[in-house]
This record gives C-alpha cells, structure tokens and sequence, in this order.
C-alpha cells in the first residue's frame, strides 16, 4: 500500500495535483493508493504537547483530520511527500503533518549507529520518497538540502527515503513503475 | 538598529525557546538598555500580519525554534514562505537558533544549511545559526544543571548587543561535538539498558497515569478504516 501525502497549498487543482493524480491513477493498477489532499483537510500544527508520548501514548491530542493520515501511514510500505518547492523546501502545509507524525514513534531515546535517535513504537515503518515540483530558481544544491533533510528523517522513523522525484524530469508512468516495485 | 526576535515554539510563552531568548535577552539588554528589541510569537493566533510587518521593519532579526521532524516546525516554514514573497523587502541581518532535545549536534546542522541557503537566496546577510542540543528538560533541571547554559545564552546576548553577531566561540561551545566520542557512545549505550536513560519521560509518563500504556500501537490496533 502507497500513502501519498500531497502538500500542494492551492486549493484549486492545478498542473502538480494532477501529476500526482496521474501517478496514483497509474499506480491503483497494481497498488492500493491512499492520495490525501492536505489542502482539503484540516490539520493544525503540532502543539508540542507530547500528549502522544506522555498522556496518551500513540494517540495525538489534537482533533483534526490527521488521524486517518497517521493510520494511513504506518499501515503502508511507502509513504510519498509530495510538494511544490516553496522557498526552498516542501510547503509549510505538508511540514505540518509530518510534525504530526511524531505520535508514531516512541519518546524514549536509544542509540543507533553512533547516534540518539527515537525508540520505534511500532514494528514496521514505511519507506520514504520525496515528489517534488520545482520553482524557478531551485537548483541542484536546494535538491541536496532537501532530500538530506528527509534521509535524517527516514532515520528517525526506522525508515529509508528510497526515491527523490521532480516532476520535470520524471514522467508520472515512471514513478509509478518504481512505486509498484518497492 | 532595531532587533526582532521571532519564537517559533508552537508551545509560545511556555516554550524552551522563550526561556533560551528570555537569557539572551537579559545580556542584550544589559549593553544596549531596554530600546529597539521586539519579540514575537509566531504560533500567537492571528498574529502572521503583525509579525510581517515587525519583520519588515527590523534591522536585525533572530528566529528560534525548537528542532521538529529533523527541521523548522511548520509554523516556521509558513513564517519563511511569507518572508519569501514579501515586496520591498529590506536587506537584513538574519541568524537563526535552533534547539532540541538531542544531545548531539548532527541532528539540527541539515536545517542549518536550509537556513543559510534561504537567507542568502532573499539577499539578506546571514549571522550564522545557533545549535543547541540537550534542551529538553531545563524547565524541570535543578539551577545547577543549567546555570552553564543560561550564561552562555546570556553572553551571546551580550556580544551581540556590542557586536550585530553571534560570537563564534559561544556558538562553538553551545553547539558541541557533531557526534559523541566513541568513549561517550559506548557509555550512552550503556546507560540505555538502565531506566536512567529516560528517566524524564518515565517520570512524566508516571505523572500522567499513562506509564501501563507506554508501548500502547493504538494506530494498528484500531479499526482499519481509514
């Protein structure tokens, strides 16, 4: 199963909502696909509250549409960040969510590979990729900012970041290949 | 020379943050006196026009934030994206501090080149970024464990109120070793088999009631139906 987490910010479809329909279109012949529109959804920013690592472990405090996104997350093998680069990162909208997703890891620190990272809360984390839409003057070190930053991610979730894509130079039936491949 | 200090803590008056810049703040204002220093919450409820123009305006501006999901809290990046398409906006000296509960260095220097490549992509002068591990905790740490702490953040303060900059040795000391010693490592490794480890989330969690839930997966447990 294919999570895709679409943090395009216009509310009105535009040419990168319908690349990524193009891609779950292509990828629904042999995958389940769970697509979520963040720009339809109410999600509110993590409070910082940690009511999911010490009040209520597992569960998020705040009552929003986030909670099938985290369902959808940790029962996928991939989960896709899809954004339009906007100065210089993935939007804002799609930051949101993924602080949201600390209510899937474990508060407790343990060391990893000469590191502090967080203990896992569930067996199995889904693999990482990035889909991104360039803007005009995203160049090659934007790229290596951005995919460095969800590769320490993927760590933190016990996860790998396996694809970075940008929609100018991948077509949607190629994504959709590496996607039925994982 | 109006300094503007942007907390992007989303837990606000209550944040790490604002007991890092409260220290910061008792030094800067002790060599430049009470003028000409804002300080604004970016998680305060309608809040993005005021601290626009308070951005505007300044000269100097600080954003700190806590390190979420190995970067800015979103509420951050949406304070960035609107800095990004600001018209007339003014060339400014901009640093940024970014705090987290992580003892180590490494986790917090990927956004630092995030921050950088963004000031220097609007044209501003960038001051550098302030990384500090370790931060989760200090509200309820005994006076002596953070007194070291304090005062470095209280002559940053003070070197920046005399300078416009951070001091590069007070970043280098805040900032510490990119990774543990192998030494240290193993010693971690160590305390990790022993409750002492977490013994601050096992207290809260004990606090909460929550402490027979801890390993609860209710996202796999609940209904599928998503």
């Amino acid at each position: 199963m294919v999570t895709i987490l679409n943090g395009n910010m216009k509310t009105s479809p535009n040419g990168f909502d319908l690349y990524v329909n193009d891609v779950a279109r292509a990828l629904e012949q042999t995958t389940q696909v769970n697509t979520f529109h963040l720009a339809d959804m109410k999600i509110h920013q993590c409070i910082g509250c940690w009511s999911c690592w010490w009040k209520t472990p597992g569960l998020c405090a705040i009552k929003d549409d986030a909670e099938p996104i985290m369902k959808a997350v940790i029962h996928s093998d991939m989960v896709v960040f899809a954004s339009p680069v906007i100065a210089g990162f993935t939007s804002s909208l799609l930051k949101k969510i993924q602080d949201r997703l600390i209510v899937l890891i474990h508060p407790y620190i343990e060391p990893i590979k000469g590191e502090c990272h967080h203990r896992k809360r569930y067996d199995k984390y889904p693999d990482m990729a990035l889909l991104m839409q360039k803007e005009a003057d995203t160049d090659d070190e934007d790229e290596k900012i951005i995919a460095d930053i969800y590769k320490r991610l993927a760590i933190n979730f016990h996860s790998n970041l396996k694809h970075t894509w940008f929609t100018d130079t991948q077509t949607t039936e190629e994504i959709a290949h590496d996607l039925s491949h994982i | 020379m109006t300094l503007a200090i942007f907390n992007g803590s989303p837990r606000k008056q209550k944040s790490n943050s604002k007991i890092l810049t409260d220290h910061f703040l008792q030094g800067y204002r002790s060599v430049a006196g009470q003028k000409n220093v804002i300080t604004e919450f970016l998680s305060a409820k309608d809040q993005m026009v005021q601290n626009l123009e308070t951005f505007s305006m300044a000269t100097d501006v600080i954003i700190i934030f806590p390190l979420y999901t190995d970067s800015m809290p979103g509420v951050v990046k949406e304070f960035l994206e609107k800095i990004y398409f600001l018209q007339n906006n003014r060339t400014k000296n901009l640093g940024f501090i970014v705090q987290s509960g992580f003892p180590e260095a490494i986790h917090s220097v990927y956004v630092e080149r995030y921050l950088e490549k963004f000031t220097r992509r609007q044209g501003h002068n960038y001051l550098g970024t302030v990384i500090k591990g370790g931060v989760e905790g200090i509200q309820v740490m005994p006076p002596g464990m953070t007194r070291k702490l304090f005062d470095n953040f209280k002559k940053l303060g003070e070197h920046f109120a005399e300078k416009g900059e951070f001091s590069n040795q007070i970043m280098k000391k805040l900032k510490g070793p990119l990774r543990m010693s192998k030494v240290k490592y193993i010693g971690f490794s160590l305390i990790s088999k022993t409750p002492l480890l977490n013994f601050y989330w096992n207290s809260q969690l004990k606090k909460n009631g929550a402490w027979e839930k801890r390993f609860d997966r209710p996202m796999e447990t609940q209904a599928k139906g998503f």
